[in-house]
């Protein structure tokens, strides 16, 4: 049985195309109402209408094989919807049927003289327009037969209504059908022709679509090639993607990456995807022993659908075993130099077009930066990684010293080598003053150098605000009090996580607290507050300590600046931790803002993003 | 106490030694030093210290941390008191009191870590308290 479902799940072309042959069944309903209509203003005037009989007959077959064929419908029409073979038949041989019945009624109705003759081009123009070429011009012989016959029955005096013609000669009986025949002729071939100029159009327009199609889906699948290389920095991981990346969006079996050495004269394989395991191992070709690699690098393409021995050998004998026959080569350009070769291979032959070549073009440019981009990072992390160490060194070289030093003055000041008087004294302990700070400072160095080289920020981390409280809390009560300080730290509730790790924002926070309690004298107060703000977590620090002279507040956070009235409180200072303060707020995407009146106190208020769900985006670009 | 609890000092660099050798002595402490891991090995077996003070960088970056575990695996000194000494405070978690002395985990080879320049009194504390706790 045939639903109205199954009619969705066709395609509209397939749905019109039933359609076409289904509402004739409808349509032909309508007939004998129409040729009683006919009939009967005829009947009416001459009282001679046509037989009324003899319209009831071919009307009666028709309504016979109508309902024959809404029958099988019925059964069987699931086979239209796939088959467009089985549409074409059923439409023939309604066709057929109809014309049988058409030529009936005109023999009926007065042969060639019949006004129903002109009725005809209702089914020409139907399985015309339905048909193929072959089965129309079949219909139409059909038909032209059966006028032919309708005339030839004529001629031998056997039509109704008798006395309606009066015996025409064979002359009027052929000028009778010669034009109606004309007629549908004409109708059939230009038809048939129409349509057939119209499938070449479209055929040529679904062409040019599906040419589009795929020139778009290359572009999208280059975007999204280009959106994974761009987010590997090594330059493994760019080979790896860009290699297979490639492979998926060319659709073809493999891609290699030759990168050319420093000299020019080597080219080894980078990164080989989807070729003999082996493809890869450490062989450097030497480009002047390999004249097809060398015309590559000088920026001839080189492209074939039936790569022979000869030119497998001279790109990697392994290729032979892999099956590949043909090959694509271009050279991988950057700026006026040429770094490498991208190579393409397929198992079928002859399977790069120039469209193939024109898109691996674009391809191979990209490939090129990224490559470029990977080994340019690379270099600078080694470069940072080498600073970091060589800062490593210098730190600890310079501690080592600092160190004895201080040990050998506490022996001194001590009195264990002897009793001190007063301006030995005095002087040693100026010595040890400076020697505490130089070893302050070669901290501080260290930590500024290392947050500098953006190594220190880690953006993956997130920070409990209460594990941040209860640490600071436990540093810095002690010192406080014994300096006599109240010191208070309050934590909103239901703070969210901050983005960074706790060692990094414990260090901002110490940095902070120590220089509160540093130039706040005794009795005064030094208060934390972490609290929500902006969307953000916010860090007040706020003291009542000496403050900061308005003229100096824009150098506060330059390295090695101390205040004019700090240094009258505390000989020891490096300088150097409100500018460690700023690094750490500036990595971690955050803000500052200072507040302060002299001799009155200071307000630090540093907001800091909250840590999100998702993966940070690599830290080294910020 | 008639017996005079012994140090063994272990440093590369003769400062250190001589300062604080004569700090402790001042506080009556009998005090044997040692220039390298090597020589701390003899003097260790030589006679047997109650405290050792370590150093962690001498000849090579992680000398005294080499020999801190291979005393712990030694079951004759799986006991002996460590005190390692470093200039150069990297990467150790803040567990202790105070600002310069650190009470290490269980997976170090020594029980505390003191930074250099060392605090002489801060020092002697921790000493004292090792020996009287034994």
């Amino acid at each position: 049985m045939v639903r109205a479902s199954h009619l969705k799940s066709a395609s509209s072309a397939a749905r019109e195309q039933i359609v076409g042959c289904t509402a004739p069944l409808r349509a032909r309903w309508w007939i004998v109402p129409l040729l009683g209509l006919f009939s009967y203003p005829g009947l009416r005037e001459t009282g001679n209408g046509f037989p009324s009989f003899w319209l009831a007959l071919p009307a009666g077959c028709i309504f016979l094989y109508n309902g024959l064929f809404l029958l099988w419908f019925r059964r069987s029409g699931e086979r239209l919807i796939e088959d467009a073979d089985c549409r074409k038949r059923f439409i023939f041989f309604q066709a057929v049927f109809d014309t049988a019945a058409l030529s009936a009624l005109c023999l009926l109705t007065g042969g060639t003289a019949s006004p129903f003759i002109i009725v005809f081009a209702v089914p020409i123009v139907w399985f015309t327009t339905a048909l193929n070429a072959r089965m129309a011009f079949t219909l139409l012989a059909l038909i032209v037969g059966a006028l032919i016959g309708i005339a030839f029955i004529e001629k031998t005096g056997w039509v109704l209504p008798q006395g309606l013609n009066g015996g025409r000669s064979a002359f009027q009986i052929f000028t009778a059908i010669a034009l109606p025949v004309a007629a549908f002729v004409a109708i059939v071939f230009f038809g048939t022709f129409i349509k057939g100029i119209a499938h070449r159009e479209i055929d040529a327009c679904d062409r040019r679509l599906e040419s589009e199609e795929r020139v778009n889906q290359r572009l999208q699948s280059l975007l999204s090639s280009l959106q994974a290389i761009g987010s590997a920095r090594k330059l493994e991981e760019v080979l790896h993607t860009v290699t297979s990346e490639f492979a998926r969006v060319m659709q073809v079996k493999g891609v290699s990456v030759k990168l050319l050495s420093d000299d020019g004269a080597g080219l080894h394989y980078a990164a080989a995807f989807g070729l003999p395991d082996n493809f890869t191992d450490e062989k450097i070709v030497e480009v002047v022993k390999s004249p097809l690699n060398k015309r590559i690098l000088d920026g001839e393409p080189f492209v074939t659908g039936q790569v022979t021995e000869g030119e497998l050998f001279q790109f990697g004998e392994a290729l032979s075993s892999a099956y590949i026959r043909s090959v694509l080569f271009l050279p991988l350009h950057l700026k006026s130099r040429v770094i490498g070769i991208l190579g393409a291979y397929a198992e079928e032959a002859n399977r790069f077009n120039q469209e193939d070549v024109d898109f691996f073009g674009l391809a191979s440019r990209m490939v090129a930066i990224a490559l470029e981009n990977a080994r340019a990072y690379g270099a600078i992390k080694k470069l940072n990684d080498e600073r970091i160490r060589f800062m490593l060194r210098v730190t600890h070289n310079l501690r080592a010293p600092l160190a004895a030093m201080l040990s050998i003055l506490e022996v001194t000041r001590g009195g264990y080598l002897g009793p001190l008087n007063s301006s030995q004294a005095e002087y040693l302990r100026r010595l040890d003053r400076r020697a505490r700070t130089m070893l302050a400072m070669v901290n501080e160095l260290m930590t500024l150098s290392k947050r500098r080289s953006h190594e220190g920020i880690d953006l993956d981390g997130a920070t409990d605000p209460v594990a941040l409280a209860r640490r600071v809390r436990r540093t810095f009560q002690d010192e406080a009090a014994g300096k006599n300080i109240l010191f208070n730290l309050s934590l909103a509730e239901n703070l969210a996580p901050i983005r960074g790790s706790l060692e990094v924002i414990e260090q901002l926070l110490e940095n902070l607290i120590s220089n509160a309690l540093k130039y706040t004298p005794a009795g005064g107060k030094v208060t934390v507050n972490l609290k929500p703000g902006a969307g953000m977590a916010v860090i007040e620090v706020s003291d009542t300590g000496i403050g900061i002279p308005p003229a100096e507040k824009s150098k506060l956070f330059t390295e090695f600046f101390r205040a004019s009235n700090a240094k009258s409180v505390e000989e020891i200072g490096t300088g150097l931790g409100l500018a460690i303060v700023k690094e750490i707020v500036d990595g971690l995407g955050g803000r500052i803002l200072v507040e302060s009146e002299e001799k009155m106190g200071s307000v630090f208020v540093i907001y800091l993003p909250l840590a999100r769900a998702g993966p940070e985006p690599d830290a080294a670009a910020g | 106490m008639d017996k005079k609890a012994v140090i063994l000092l272990v440093d590369d660099d003769p400062d250190i030694l001589d300062s604080y050798r004569i700090i402790l002595e001042s506080h009556g402490f009998e005090v044997r030093t040692a220039k390298t891991g090597k020589e701390a090995a003899l003097l260790l077996k030589a006679h047997r210290p109650d405290v050792m003070i370590l150093d962690i960088m001498m000849t090579t970056d992680t000398e005294g941390f080499d020999l801190a575990y291979r005393l712990k695996e030694d079951p004759d000194y799986r006991n002996l008191p460590i005190i390692l000494l470093t200039a150069f405070l990297e990467k150790v978690r803040r567990e202790g009191p105070g600002e310069f002395e650190y009470i290490l985990g269980e997976q170090w080879p020594a029980d505390w870590l003191f930074e250099k320049p060392v605090d002489g009194p801060r020092l002697i504390a921790r000493i004292e308290s090792i020996i009287e706790g034994r």
